[in-house]
């Protein structure tokens, strides 16, 4: 190499000899949607966004972006557009790809284990049939649970979810306990990380269940609607008042666990619609950083009484949006609280990793996260699968639990679920926009419209998610770093510094 | 595109299949198809989409123009997925491959000047 080479190697070059204001660029996949009046975002296939002033994908489509204008290296950066047919980086788009949907390795992590049918409350939107406190005969027997606890650790997942649910899963205690005992001899062989939760309603609290729940590291998962007038008139209980047996109940599986041990969840039934403010604010009352404004599910029971719990999907994201603002403004004045839901959203757009929530993923959560070992013995791709058979529709049963793995998880009826999983064959959702934050939900459009696909148009699913994450991405327009960094202490559940 | 407003709440749009292929107009008008009934037919070389059910109160300006809009966005989608289809293919197959079958050498010269062969290793 002589010095004259050196020399030009050396010397910057000014800013015209990159940009020459040409327009031959390659496009790279992304899809766009409308944000508001002025914006649209355009998202890759990775879920990188950018938001522009509407019209700019069309303008990148017919060539009208020259590399003179700002975005040019945006677009380029961001893998929207490559100066070469194929980009030097492909590489790593692919590895960020294959890291969204990694998922997919670990495979069924979720286990659903509905111990017992039987209740001691009568909730009208309960989603699934329930007996009274003295029916054992609903209760799973040893060998069932057994062979589900086996299944449990043929997934290939090093994390593995053991989760124990009803009916009221502590009036069968003694299922609940040989299943934690069973499941933690055999995991010395397997050596898995196991979590267990019991989803209760938090009322039949004992001392000898409380210290089995320390010693054996359980996470409590209970529901808590709101205020004392909501919370009881959505779970009636005869005899006594649900609201303050719940309160007693949480106070002491705090004493005894950990605060952080005991979750709740609400459930938004029409009584509820009225009333975001007050149940944001009963959560605080006592003592929880965190809420799920959840819509009720089209299932089961719950679609026995139309008047309490049907009601239209805009209704609901009224309530979400009243909530979410609030809940907002809550982190502005210093108040850490965070919405779950918008938190599922904001990892999928904000973070490269994938989110293991079941009801938002493609392929769907259904057998590819979780599966229910029900009271009976069957088993079912879903917990609302189970809530479809209780009338009678056994259309998502995978079989017996006695049955063999690869039949249950791999059979053909996981096989003809498979064409209806993934969002990116769906129509609608092929060219949605939001497809890399959204998913499939084939039980739920199953249940609301009669077919696995669903239609897109009419879908409650799809309007309700389409909003959502609309809004989230509109907040993020209008307030800029200011709701970003809210937004990362919820991805991180750390209040901001 | 010319428009037609007929009695009955009908609305006749009729669009040259130049300008809009019968997957855009597809795509497009699947959307309206919930709250509209859609007959979509290709006659010489236009496609014909009737619309009925429409409510009288509707307003079918704003319709329009709204449909005008929603071509033209899912055409943009359509040069988009045409154009874009083999590359997404081989980003995905690079994505799900197994051994780095489809990997390819990093660009540009890798070199070190201590005289370190980077490729010069046993695995």
């Amino acid at each position: 190499m002589d010095a004259g080479t050196i020399k030009e190697f050396r010397k910057f070059k000014s800013i015209d000899k990159y940009n020459t204001g040409t327009t031959t660029y390659f496009l790279l996949p992304f899809r766009f949607h409308q944000v508001n009046n002025e914006k649209e975002v355009l998202v890759n296939e990775v879920g990188d966004f950018l938001i522009v002033p509407i019209g700019t994908s069309t303008r990148i489509a017919n060539r009208q972006i020259n590399d003179k204008e700002e975005i040019y290296a945006d677009l380029i950066a961001n893998f929207f557009i490559s100066e070469k047919p194929i980009p030097d980086l492909i590489d790593i788009l692919a590895t960020r790809y294959r890291t969204k949907k990694s998922f997919l390795d670990e495979f069924t992590a979720l286990h659903i284990f509905v111990v017992s049918l039987r209740c001691n409350h009568s909730c009208h939107y309960c989603q699934v049939s329930r007996v009274s406190e003295n029916k054992q005969d609903f209760d799973i027997s040893i060998a069932d649970l057994k062979a589900g606890i086996e299944h449990m650790f043929r997934t290939p997942s090093s994390s593995i979810t053991m989760e124990f649910q009803g009916g009221e899963p502590l009036l069968a205690f003694d299922k609940v306990k040989y299943g934690i005992q069973y499941a933690n001899l055999l995991n010395e062989v397997h050596n898995k990380e196991i979590t267990f939760v019991i989803c209760t309603n938090a009322t039949v609290f004992s001392d000898e269940i409380l210290e089995f729940c320390a010693q054996h590291n359980v996470v409590i998962s209970t529901s808590l609607d709101g205020p004392a007038f909501l919370h009881n008139a959505n779970r009636p209980k005869t005899g006594t008042k649900s609201y303050e047996m719940v309160m007693q109940g949480i106070e002491l599986a705090r004493e005894k666990l950990g605060h952080d041990k005991i979750s709740a969840l609400m459930t938004t039934t029409t009584l509820s619609l009225d009333y975001p403010i007050e149940i944001i604010d009963n959560y605080i009352e006592n003592g929880f950083s965190n809420i799920f404004l959840r819509p009720i599910s089209p299932y089961g029971f719950a679609l026995k009484n139309i008047k309490k719990n049907h009601y239209q999907t805009q209704r609901y994201l009224d309530f979400y949006k009243k909530g979410l603002d609030y809940i907002i403004q809550l982190n502005k004045n210093g108040h850490f609280m965070v919405e779950d839901y918008t938190t599922v959203v904001l990892k999928k757009i904000l973070t490269p990793f994938p989110v293991s929530y079941v009801d938002l993923q493609s392929p769907a959560g259904m057998i590819n996260n979780v599966v229910v070992f029900n009271y009976d013995g069957s088993v079912y791709a879903t917990d609302e699968s189970r809530m479809l058979a209780e009338n009678q529709d056994f259309t998502f049963k995978l079989g017996h639990v006695q049955d063999s793995y690869h039949s249950l998880f791999y059979g053909e009826k996981a096989q003809y679920f498979s064409k209806f999983w993934s969002n990116e064959t769906l129509a609608g959702c092929a060219d949605c926009g939001f497809q890399a934050y959204c998913g499939a939900d084939p039980v739920f459009h199953y249940a609301s419209q009669g077919d696995l696909e669903g239609f897109r148009p009419t879908s409650d699913f799809c309007t309700k998610n389409m909003e959502i994450i609309r809004h989230i991405f509109d907040l993020i327009d209008r307030e800029g770093n200011d709701i970003i960094k809210i937004f990362n202490s919820w991805i991180n559940n750390t209040p901001q510094n | 595109m010319k428009v037609e407003f007929n009695e009955n709440n009908k609305i006749v749009l009729k669009i040259q299949s130049t300008l809009y292929s019968i997957s855009v107009v597809h795509k497009c008008f699947y959307w309206y198809s919930g709250k509209f009934d859609i007959d979509i037919e290709s006659v010489d070389n236009n496609l014909i989409i009737k619309m009925s059910n429409i409510p009288d109160d509707m307003d079918k300006n704003s319709l329009i123009s709204k449909i005008k809009k929603d071509l033209l966005d899912f055409n943009t989608r359509e040069i988009i997925a045409l154009e874009t289809k083999d590359i997404r293919t081989l980003l995905i197959a690079k994505a799900f491959a197994n051994d780095d079958e489809y990997d390819e050498s990093p660009p540009g010269i890798l070199d070190d000047p201590i005289g370190f062969n980077p490729f010069d290793f046993k695995k």
